[in-house]
């Protein structure tokens, strides 16, 4: 957009903002105009907008403190309908053009806040209110306060759609990592690169420079900007550097890790297409140089939040970085010389300064001579009590040494009580920062391995000693990675920006007036903390869970250190012994979306699909997440209910045949001479005396005795067996022989890989199984039960020539083989199958007429083993071998674990046929009460049989085998159902296994 | 009944389609190739074979094996390490099946072998933004002064298995995923690969 | 967390699965007198002040079962070795 608009409190000149563009934006529905370079922030300002948005409790009229990520009070909702996003600080929004923001937590208006009618209740909202005042009754809590407290205390409305940008995550590497780009870091970032090291130097502004862009500093004799230009310059053009703008680190790990978020496209209105709207970097760095500089504090007096009251170093940044006037007439009130100097810049800009109001006792000069540059007057040892005015300051109280007040219109206050190093960073993994008497601040304590600190963050505020311990501190991180740099001259910076922060704390002005606040954007207030503190709440980490100083979005950054202060003061403790909480990752809010990145919706996490996937989608299949994968759930025709789909999928098996894609299963194939030596050992049953053509059901247990898995595995060669887990288990399983061969028998010859991936597995089962497969297996192969008979396994070839393995299998209790090809012919091997079947009527089945059958059949799965059966519990105690060690043999042989009162598992039918039976339902004595005491064990599985036609289950039940044919009660309370259940063996079809065989 | 031949299938077919996507102008920044039929397989060294298996390979192949995270190329057969005593051995030359079969007659005795030809999928990730866009996933540092020329690494990106060679000094990558999780890593990369511009080529 | 695979170099946690004690070692006696023995592998583990070597699993990279000498105090990873001796280059 082009054109100017009036913007009332714009400076005719100055500013790294570019004047000939103008951007059009709306705050609250007005529109107004601002120019590229802008925050929100500075362009409201501009505008003469100085009410941003209403407090959290209290509704108290705010406006903008400061000028950086450090906000508490200037939230605001950017964008609108999916892409509206609450709590962004209208400090660190860059400007563009059609920018929609609105104030929040203010009804009906920003200027009419019903809401602040909370104001009158503050004695019942003080510290630990919930706690205390809406005790009674109970039941009360959850329908009435907290809706209530919900609807009247609030930071802002998520959109409630999906989120429609795109997020990502990346990884980068570099030997130094330079955390902010002011004067230090841009030092150090010119040292370490200049020696050839690989440097990432992060910057959360979206331009260079930090506090050089706010001051007018010179170096070399120049403007401080021109020097920022150069060296940006010089870096960018160094293939070893790389500048990450507009990207906050937000937390530090181990190993030299670090996060920092990106917000690749937060300044337009919409991301460009394929473009990501933020994306959250995890950086590993050899070294890492934090020079995050400092965050100036408030000074608590009363009513210290009116919008008019600002940070000085904030004053500085609106007047000399943006151009604008944040008002007519100032005060400014600090206790320290760095401050004063913003008179300088404000009568430079031409506003009007009425008072350098100095808390120190003492007379400072270079205060002095501000002021008289300033034409204000300057008052030593006044504070101010109290501030005149409601939407905006109007006044001042002053109250000199003698106590004397004195009433002074402005409309702007200019407060500083000091810097406080940015330590933050330095914290994050267990550091902790350590008071410094000279700065009245918290300073580095123990460092991150890897890491050092300069600049102001180090707490050298002086823009020459900034550069020079940043060029130190980046020679020396490019050094420990073992380059060479060298010495480079450091340019002189000017002497007025030299000055330190000389600070005789004030902290809090006593005996003020109105409300005085230590946490503005929590409304915690000095009566408060006292509060807390008469209670009992001492520490800071305590006092913040008790008032909430120090919460939310901004995590205190303006408010710790003067509520350790206040605290100090109401327990008459020395501040410096006061401590602070512990600072946590992140450093600034980052988006539960930039966490997710890509995986979200669809790919929430990677989906595995097994090889006849687009086949079954094509027969409009249902599936069904199992472990990672994706299976066939069944088949439905058109029109035909899902247990009707279920029901027609296992009778088709028990009649005629069926054709499953088992691919899921884990394969692995473990090889070496040694392999059946290994196998007996991680096996409960034996299987070196296994023929080679032959496979064998295998049980698996823990050390500690419990059954982890089981699967069948063939012996292909003398030295190749072929082994199959769970679905569920295939990776621990993996693991668990893996950490048997390394770790346990390492003397072993024995390799194991995993082969998943490579065989597409297919069962055929049904009594016309073989003549299926005599379609399919080539002919030289002869299937005939002589031939190849139950448990038969081998090398074939299908369809003319495709390699394959056969296996004579059944999960399903009739006559079964399974089939394997490689995996790029799954899809083709499904199809021949079916076409090999279908004059036997053959139908693809999914994983639930799987289930229905192998409960049917009475095998153990998943809910089965549930990692707290034993080998006995499933009745499997046959299987463990007495003859060998083997994982879990000591342990499983221990009393409690073969105790025949443990649960076993039965077959449940229930007996009235039309029942429908419940897995989770309790298993009680048939005339017993449904108490605890009485339980005696669980269903585990069901499924409607069709064979049988009703309804069956597994369960566990105490003594289970010895109480075959007796009632028990099926109760579950929790869906209603109280069914009686007889007790059976647990396989219902074909005991004798006569149809396997045949 | 009459057997007809299977047909192969990739499991990125009709997926995988050949054209321009992402951000629409300049040269694309990413070119993806399915690099199909290549032959594929395990090898694990036996116990106690290590120096043998090494001198046959050596003898066979003309390929010092790697010993590390490394790969290396002989004129038929390059050996990708991914673990101690283990390689993943790729061919065009001994394609599918054939590789496998070769491996286990050329090294009987000394190395257990595993076909897994169709076990994968491999891409080749090209173009300027190639590194750009496996940064999106991969937590390794493919800088050269890292990852140089031969190098490999068995990994993740975005909680799929990858393994991973530079093929030459082009910023050229061969990416062997999970045949299963070709889809979702297919996905992934398209993705990350879109605010570059990105070809698909039909042809590897 | 990194940790220095000798095989595959510096990778980031989450290639790793965790195991835990590595100084235990699996009992050969399977008499009723080694049920002490096999309680302590199978259950009882330290907690040391101080360095303390573990089991990890490189199970996103090579499979190789590693023995990480740790810090329990600062997470410092002092030494990784291959747990099957003479493993690697």
């Amino acid at each position: 957009m082009t054109g100017t608009s009036f913007q009332p409190r714009r400076l005719a000149t100055g500013g790294l903002i570019d004047r000939t563009r103008t951007h059009s934006f709306a705050f609250d529905g007005e529109t107004l105009a601002g120019h590229p370079g802008d925050t929100l922030a500075s362009a409201l300002l501009a505008n003469g907008k100085r009410l941003v948005g209403r407090s959290f409790k209290y509704h108290r009229p705010r406006g903008i403190l400061t000028a950086g990520s450090e906000e508490p009070n200037a939230l605001v909702e950017l964008r609108a309908g999916a892409h509206r996003e609450p709590n962004t600080r209208a400090t660190t929004i860059e400007l563009y053009d059609g920018l929609d923001a609105a104030s929040q937590n203010r009804w009906p208006s920003l200027k009419l806040d019903l809401l602040a009618a909370n104001q009158l209740f503050a004695p019942i909202f003080g510290a630990g209110f919930y706690y205390k005042t809406f005790m009674w009754p109970a039941s009360f809590w959850e329908k009435v306060y907290e809706p209530a407290i919900r609807r009247a205390a609030g930071l802002g409305r998520a959109a409630t759609e999906p989120d429609p940008d795109h997020y990502e995550k990346a990884n980068a590497f570099c030997d130094v990592f330079v955390i902010g780009a002011g004067a230090s870091g841009l030092a150090a970032a010119l040292a370490a690169a200049r020696s050839g090291a690989r440097v990432i130097l992060c910057e959360e502004d979206f331009r260079l420079g930090g506090r050089l862009l706010a001051e007018r500093s010179e170096i070399g004799g120049r403007p401080a900007i021109e020097w920022v230009k150069a060296a940006e310059a010089e870096l960018e053009a160094l293939p070893n550097c790389r500048i990450m703008e507009r990207t906050s680190v937000v937390g530090v790990y181990d190993g030299g890790t670090y996060a920092a978020l990106e917000r690749v496209n937060d300044h337009v209105p919409v991301p460009p297409a394929h473009e990501p709207r933020q994306r959250l970097w995890r950086i590993v760095a050899k070294r890492a140089v934090l020079t995050a500089g400092a965050i100036e504090r408030p000074i608590v007096f009363g009513d210290n939040d009116r919008p008019g009251i600002m940070l000085a170093g904030a004053v500085r940044t609106y007047l000399n970085r943006f151009g604008v006037a944040p008002g007519r007439r100032a005060v400014v009130f600090a206790d320290n010389d760095d401050a004063f100097r913003t008179a300088v810049d404000l009568l430079a800009a031409g506003v009007e300064v009425a008072a350098l109001v100095d808390a120190r006792k003492g007379s400072s000069a270079s205060a002095r001579d501000a002021a008289e540059k300033a034409n204000a007057r300057y008052l030593t040892g006044a504070v101010i009590q109290r501030v005149r005015g409601g939407q905006s300051v109007r006044g001042v109280e002053i109250r000199d040494q003698g106590g004397k007040i004195e009433l002074l219109d402005c409309d702007l206050v200019a407060m500083s009580g000091g810097w406080s190093p940015t330590v933050h960073l330095t914290t994050h993994l267990n550091g902790k920062p350590k008071w410094d008497e000279s700065l009245g601040a918290l300073v580095p304590g123990a460092l991150p391995p890897g890491m050092s600190v300069a600049g102001a963050a180090s707490g050298q505020f002086g823009l020459a000693s900034c550069l020079a311990s940043g060029q130190s501190a980046g020679a020396e991180a490019a050094r420990a990675c073992g380059f060479a740099p060298s010495v480079h001259a450091l340019p002189a910076a000017s002497a007025a920006s030299d000055e330190t922060t000389a600070s005789t704390p004030l902290w809090q002005v006593a005996d003020g007036k109105g409300k005085a606040f230590v946490d503005f954007q929590n409304d915690v207030t000095v009566s408060d903390v006292k509060l807390a503190a008469r209670e009992g709440f001492r520490i800071p980490e305590h006092l913040k869970r008790y008032t909430t100083l120090g919460m939310a979005t901004d995590q205190g950054k303006t408010a710790n250190a003067n509520g350790a202060a206040v605290l100090a003061r109401v327990t008459g403790r020395y501040v410096g012994a006061v401590g602070t909480t512990t600072f946590r990752p992140p450093f600034t809010p980052v988006a539960i979306a930039a966490f997710a990145g890509h995986h979200r919706g669809q790919d929430f996490r990677p989906a595995r699909l097994a090889p006849s996937h687009g086949w079954a989608e094509e027969q409009g299949a249902h599936f069904v997440e199992t472990g990672p994968w994706l299976r066939a759930l069944y088949y439905p025709w058109e029109g035909e209910e899902p247990q009707a789909t279920v029901n027609r999928e296992v009778a088709n098996v028990r009649d005629r045949v069926g054709v499953c894609d088992v691919s899921t299963l884990g394969k692995i194939d473990v090889q070496g001479k040694d392999a059946g030596i290994f196998l007996d050992r991680v096996y409960a049953n034996t299987f070196s005396t296994l023929p080679v053509g032959r496979a064998r059901y295998g049980l698996m247990l823990r050390e500690d005795g419990f059954v982890l898995d089981d699967g069948t595995t063939a012996r292909l060669k003398d030295d190749h067996y072929f082994m199959t887990t769970t679905t569920a288990n295939a990776v621990r399983v993996m693991q668990h022989l893996e950490f048997c061969q390394q770790c346990l028998w390492p003397e072993l010859d024995v390799q194991m890989v995993s082969v998943t991936e490579q065989w597409a597995q297919f069962a055929v089962a049904g009594p016309r199984a073989r003549d299926v497969l005599q379609g399919v297996v080539d002919p030289a192969h002869d299937l005939a039960n002589a031939a190849f008979p139950h448990l038969a396994a081998g090398e074939v070839t299908v369809c003319g020539g495709t390699p394959a393995r056969l296996f004579r299998l059944s999960f399903s209790g009739e006559l079964a083989y399974e089939v394997a090809v490689p995996a790029r012919f799954g899809e083709a091997m499904m199809r021949a199958i079916l076409e090999a079947g279908a004059p036997y009527g053959i139908a693809p089945y999914g994983t639930e007429a799987l289930g229905v059958l192998r409960i049917e059949k009475g095998h153990p799965a998943g809910s089965e083993l549930n990692g707290q059966t034993t080998a006995h519990d499933l009745g499997l105690g046959k299987l463990v071998s007495a003859k060998k060690d083997f994982i879990g043999r000591f342990m499983a042989a221990r009393p409690a674990l073969t105790d025949p009162a443990r649960p076993s598992l039965v077959g449940l039918s229930p007996v009235d046929r039309d029942d429908r039976l419940r897995a989770g339902a309790h298993l009680l004595p048939k005339d017993e009460e449904a108490i605890a005491k009485n339980d005696q064990g669980y269903v585990t599985s069901i499924a409607f049989s069709p064979s049988l036609g009703h309804w069956l289950g597994l369960g566990l039940l105490v003594n289970g085998p010895e109480r075959h044919g007796e009632i028990v009660r099926a109760y579950d309370p929790v869906r209603g159902g109280d069914v009686a259940v007889e007790i059976c063996p647990p396989c219902f079809i074909d005991p004798e296994g006569e149809r396997l065989r045949v | 009944m009459s057997r007809r031949p299977l047909y192969a299938l990739s499991a990125l077919a009709g997926i995988a389609v050949p054209g321009r996507f992402g951000k629409p102008d300049g040269e694309p920044g990413v070119v993806i190739a399915e690099r199909q039929g290549l032959g594929l397989a395990t090898v694990a060294s036996r116990k106690g074979q290590d120096a043998a298996l090494k001198a046959a390979v050596l003898q066979v192949y003309g390929v010092d094996l790697p010993e590390s995270s490394r790969v290396a190329q002989g004129p038929a057969v390059i050996f990708v390490g991914y673990g101690p005593g283990q390689w993943l051995a790729v061919s065009e030359s001994l394609a599918d099946e054939a590789l496998a079969r070769d491996l286990s007659t050329r090294l009987a005795g000394l190395a257990s072998i595993s076909d897994q030809s169709g076990g994968r999928t491999v891409l080749r990730v090209s173009g300027p933004h190639a590194r750009d866009v496996l940064a999106k996933g991969l937590p390794v540092d493919l800088d050269p002064r890292a990852f140089p020329l031969g190098s490999a690494a068995t990994s993740v990106i975005g909680h799929m298995g990858v393994q991973l060679w530079q093929v030459d000094d082009t910023r050229s990558y061969d990416i062997a995923i999970f045949r299963s999780l070709s889809q979702s890593f297919w996905r992934w990369l398209t993705a990350s690969s879109g605010e570059f511009g990105y070809e698909v080529s039909g042809q590897n | 967390m990194r940790i220095r695979c000798p095989y595959c170099g510096e990778r980031a946690l989450e290639e790793f699965t965790y195991r835990g004690d590595a100084t235990v070692t699996r009992p050969k006696s399977l008499e009723p007198q080694a049920a002490d023995a096999w309680v302590d592998y199978v259950y009882l583990r330290d907690n040391p002040d101080g360095h303390h070597r573990e089991h990890w699993h490189h199970s996103a990279g090579c499979h190789a079962w590693l023995v990480v000498t740790r810090d329990m105090r600062s997470h410092e990873i002092v030494a990784v070795e291959f747990a099957r001796k003479g493993e690697g280059p």
